[in-house]
């Protein structure tokens, strides 16, 4: 059983699949380099996206490119009322980091429960098939959906990338992840900054939840799961590296779906937990060290604080 | 009656888990909601050495804790060792795999739940016996709560989440703080767990998972973090209150999550509308009062005008 | 002349920007050692390495007799080595009286089972803190203010209470961060006297400051420090009348 096809076969299947977790990935990476938090609500802008694109396919039923477009503006408005109402205003209020996670947490819980009462708790997909066509290439099966969803993902990475380097609220979002207090010191708004942040995290979990409604089925507790895998992700790929946990998704979502010939299927959802556990015991700052910018961190934080000493 | 006495046995469980979990969260400032999985440990250990192993029931409850105790330095020691944050992490991961593996393990009842626990005095001396029994543990935890963070113990904790980098530069052991005060409050949830088990006689995986730390967090949170009061408070409130709703007759499918939107909407309205909870934790570190005859207590030391 | 602190071949850099570069500095039982140089000489820098702060490139750190390199910040305080922070981190949420409670390299609920199990043990202990507290409190002035909470107190204050709980360490070897910025008139005496008895009772005393006239009534020897580099040791007098130093110093 154990040949080149299948091999080569569950090798595409599983790049294929970890298109989405790419993305899940990457925004949560993304928030956590540059708004320094845990963002846990992600899941919330996840199942925002998601119900969003069900609610112009299924029930107002507009084509599919509706429910695409359907799905980025559900996972931004979220990103928009979270950050607007939520992260916002604890940060003027210099809630404390503990508040903060609270907060992400339980809002996450809220939207879920929120979900739940207006559409159930079953489970449902945008489109009413979940069957895509195969072409063979070569012996291996690629689907008509494995195609597309590579290339939106290599398309957001690439564009997340320019935005990132070439725009001026990129720059200023690197400026804000280096040092926030800095940077409002040279005059950028650092709310509008993470107010961008928060909203591009938001279109690019909206196209990540396309592609996963479209493939698989969806309830409102399952952006959590969906979530941590981005989480163990963004530890795996160490932490404030955007592109260290994109890699890190593409390798879990191998190691998950190959994991179908080493153990029972009834086994792989424990197999995320155990990621996420070992994760922090074995490879607690990622795969390859960020000690430069940990320190320098450390460095510039201390005059920070010093300042705000003398305020009080 | 019956229903009486086990809203008072849930009130003084999630007293118990309450206090404890603001020990963590509050007192200590660790951010983890896995305090559910503890109470699972607690509560399955207890039952699997009284139903296979036939430990005296007193026994196997302490044993519970001690499990939890243990399990939870395994989580906390490596992930402290690193940073706050990976301990949330962690002990999510921990939490929900723990969850998810027991689901699979057909000798502790897997996903369908573990039945036929051993009962504990209440086929000998009534229910009234164990409501006594759950209140005076939940007393006692809040007492012992209190007069840990009171003291010394309560002093390091006020310290080290003000500035942990000083502390460590007076000599203190800021991990060590850390792993101890995590490894007190999940012994006593474990202990709430084994108290747990043999009253309802019946363990699932699930109901230890995120729905039951968000009531545990809301608890701590509505009712005041680091107050004595507040968590009891708030258990009390949080107890009563779903409750209440399940007299509306509502179908399961729009109880349980009304439950949760419930309990969620009520921390996300407390942190915004009163975020210090019911009762305002005060923002200097008091200790137990200095006894009479130890040297100038207040004499000296009247406050300077703000 | 017993070296309490011996530091040789120190080497720190993060990224392109050196902080520490080949230091070789000892500080003497009972003498005021003054770090002079202009802002981001190193000189806070020197401090966090020698308290393990942040780990050093290259270089040994001895403290009475034992490398500390590789111990941990609470290790090297248990040995007696206590500092002042620049931007003085006291416990905001504790009295005065209780940022010294913390103080002692042996506190008395360090130890959780005494904490549990000889509760009368850790009364004990606690009293005595408390008796030393108070000791220090007298000497610096502080009595009358032990209860008041720290946001309470006026900033000279609060710089001796920086200092005092640092001496609760009862340390052989006590590094102050800029003990004198912000400070004016009574406190300023304050300090100086109670800096002058500590090295009177053996203690070895290294100060970071920026206001000149504090080192030159207070060193014994002076240092200059520019990038990262012990540029010249001295007199304190003889630093300030280098000509070239003084470029330095204010050329920057």
């Amino acid at each position: 059983m154990m040949n080149v096809t299948v091999i080569s076969q569950i090798l595409w299947t599983s790049i294929a699949t970890s298109s989405y977790f790419v993305l899940f990935a990457v925004a949560f990476a993304l928030i956590l380099k540059v708004n320094k938090v845990f963002n846990f609500a992600q899941a919330g802008m996840m199942s925002c996206g998601f119900y969003a694109a069900y609610v112009a396919v299924r029930v107002l039923e507009l084509p599919g490119p509706f429910g695409f477009a359907a799905a980025v503006a559900g996972g931004a408005a979220m990103a928009f009322l979270l950050e607007r109402f939520g992260f916002s205003v604890l940060r003027h209020r210099r809630a404390s980091p503990m508040f903060v996670f609270i907060f992400t947490i339980i809002a996450s819980q809220f939207i879920a429960y929120f979900m739940m009462m207006i559409f159930g708790t079953w489970p449902t997909t945008i489109f009413a098939s979940m069957f895509w066509p195969v072409t063979l290439v070569g012996e291996v099966a690629v689907s008509a959906w494995d195609v597309p969803a590579i290339g939106a993902t290599v398309a957001v990475l690439v564009g997340l990338w320019a935005f990132l380097r070439y725009t001026r609220y990129g720059q200023f979002m690197i400026a804000v992840a280096d040092n926030a207090d800095l940077a409002e010191l040279y005059g950028i708004r650092k709310d509008r900054v993470l107010m961008v942040a928060m909203l591009a995290a938001g279109v690019i979990v909206g196209i990540g939840m396309f592609l996963y409604g479209t493939r698989a089925q969806v309830q409102p507790s399952a952006a959590t799961e969906l979530m941590l895998f981005a989480v163990a992700a963004t530890v795996l790929g160490g932490i404030g590296n955007i592109w260290g946990a994109a890699l890190a998704a593409v390798v879990l979502g191998v190691v998950q779906n190959s994991s179908i010939l080493f153990i029972p299927s009834a086994w792989q959802g424990f197999l995320l937990y155990a990621f996420l556990f070992f994760a922090i015991v074995l490879f607690p700052s990622g795969f390859h060290l960020p000690e430069r910018s940990k320190k320098l961190k450390r460095t510039v934080a201390a005059p920070v604080v010093a300042t705000d000493g003398k305020g009080d | 009656m019956d229903y009486v006495y086990t809203i008072l046995i849930l009130i003084g469980l999630f007293v118990i888990l309450a206090s404890s979990f603001d020990l963590v969260i509050g007192h200590c400032g660790l951010i983890s909601i896995a305090h559910p999985i503890f109470y699972a440990i607690g509560a399955y250990v207890s039952a699997m050495l009284a139903k296979e192993a036939a430990v005296p029931i007193p026994l196997a409850i302490l044993c519970g804790g001690a499990a939890a105790f243990v399990s939870s330095v395994l989580v906390a020691l490596p992930s402290l060792r690193v940073s706050g944050d990976y301990l949330l992490i962690a002990s999510i991961g921990f939490q929900l795999g723990l969850i998810e593996f027991a689901k699979h393990i057909h000798s502790i009842g897997g996903a369908g739940g573990l039945t036929n626990i051993p009962p504990f005095l209440v086929n000998d001396y009534g229910r009234l016996s164990y409501v006594a029994l759950v209140l005076a543990v939940a007393v006692l935890t809040v007492l012992f709560v209190r007069w840990l963070t009171h003291g010394p113990y309560g002093r390091m904790m006020a310290a080290m989440r003000d500035d942990e980098l000083a502390f460590s530069m007076l000599g203190r052991n800021a991990i060590w703080l850390k792993v101890s005060v995590f490894a007190i409050g999940s012994g006593i949830a474990g202990v709430a767990g084994g108290l747990y088990a043999h009253y309802f006689r019946f363990l699932e995986p699930d109901q230890f998972g995120l729905l039951q730390s968000s009531a545990i967090l809301t608890m701590v949170v509505v009712g005041g973090m680091r107050t004595t009061m507040g968590p009891v408070i708030g258990a009390i409130v949080l107890q009563i209150l779903p409750q209440a709703i399940t007299f509306f007759g509502l179908p399961p499918s729009i109880l349980g999550p009304l439950q949760g939107l419930m309990f969620s909407g009520l921390v996300l309205f407390f942190m915004f509308a009163r975020p210090q909870g019911l009762l305002a934790a005060p923002d200097i570190w008091a200790g137990r009062k200095a006894k009479a005859g130890e040297p100038r207590g207040l004499a000296k030391g009247g406050l300077a005008d703000g | 002349m017993v070296d309490v602190l011996t530091v040789s071949g120190l080497e720190k850099r993060f990224g392109g920007i050196v902080v520490a570069d080949n230091i070789e500095l000892a500080l003497v039982k009972g003498r005021v050692l003054g770090l002079i140089g202009p802002n981001g000489a190193g000189k806070t820098s020197f401090f966090n390495l020698v308290c393990g702060v942040v780990k050093p490139d290259a270089g040994s750190i001895v403290l009475a007799g034992q490398e500390i390199n590789s111990l941990p910040i609470r290790e090297r305080a248990r040995m007696g080595l206590a500092r002042t922070w620049q931007n003085l981190r006291l416990f905001q949420s504790l009295s005065v009286l209780d940022n010294l409670m913390l103080g002692p390299r042996a506190y008395c609920a360090d130890n959780l089972f005494n904490v549990m199990l000889r509760p009368g043990h850790v009364t004990g202990a606690e009293r005595d803190s408390r008796d030393r507290a108070y000791a220090i409190l007298e000497r610096t002035g502080l009595a009358d203010i032990a209860q008041s909470p720290i946001r309470d107190i006026t900033f000279g204050q609060q710089k001796l209470v920086g200092v005092a709980r640092a001496l609760m360490n009862d340390a052989q070897c006590l590094l102050l961060d800029e003990p004198m910025a912000g400070v004016e008139g009574q406190a300023y005496a304050l300090i100086q006297r109670v800096v002058r008895d500590i090295a009177a009772s053996g203690v070895a005393i290294c100060v970071v400051e920026h206001n000149v006239a504090f080192i030159r009534d207070l060193c014994d020897e002076g240092v200059f420090m520019f990038a990262g580099k012990v540029l010249a040791r001295g007199t304190v007098e003889s630093l300030i009348a280098d000509p070239q130093l003084t470029e330095l110093y204010f050329g920057t």
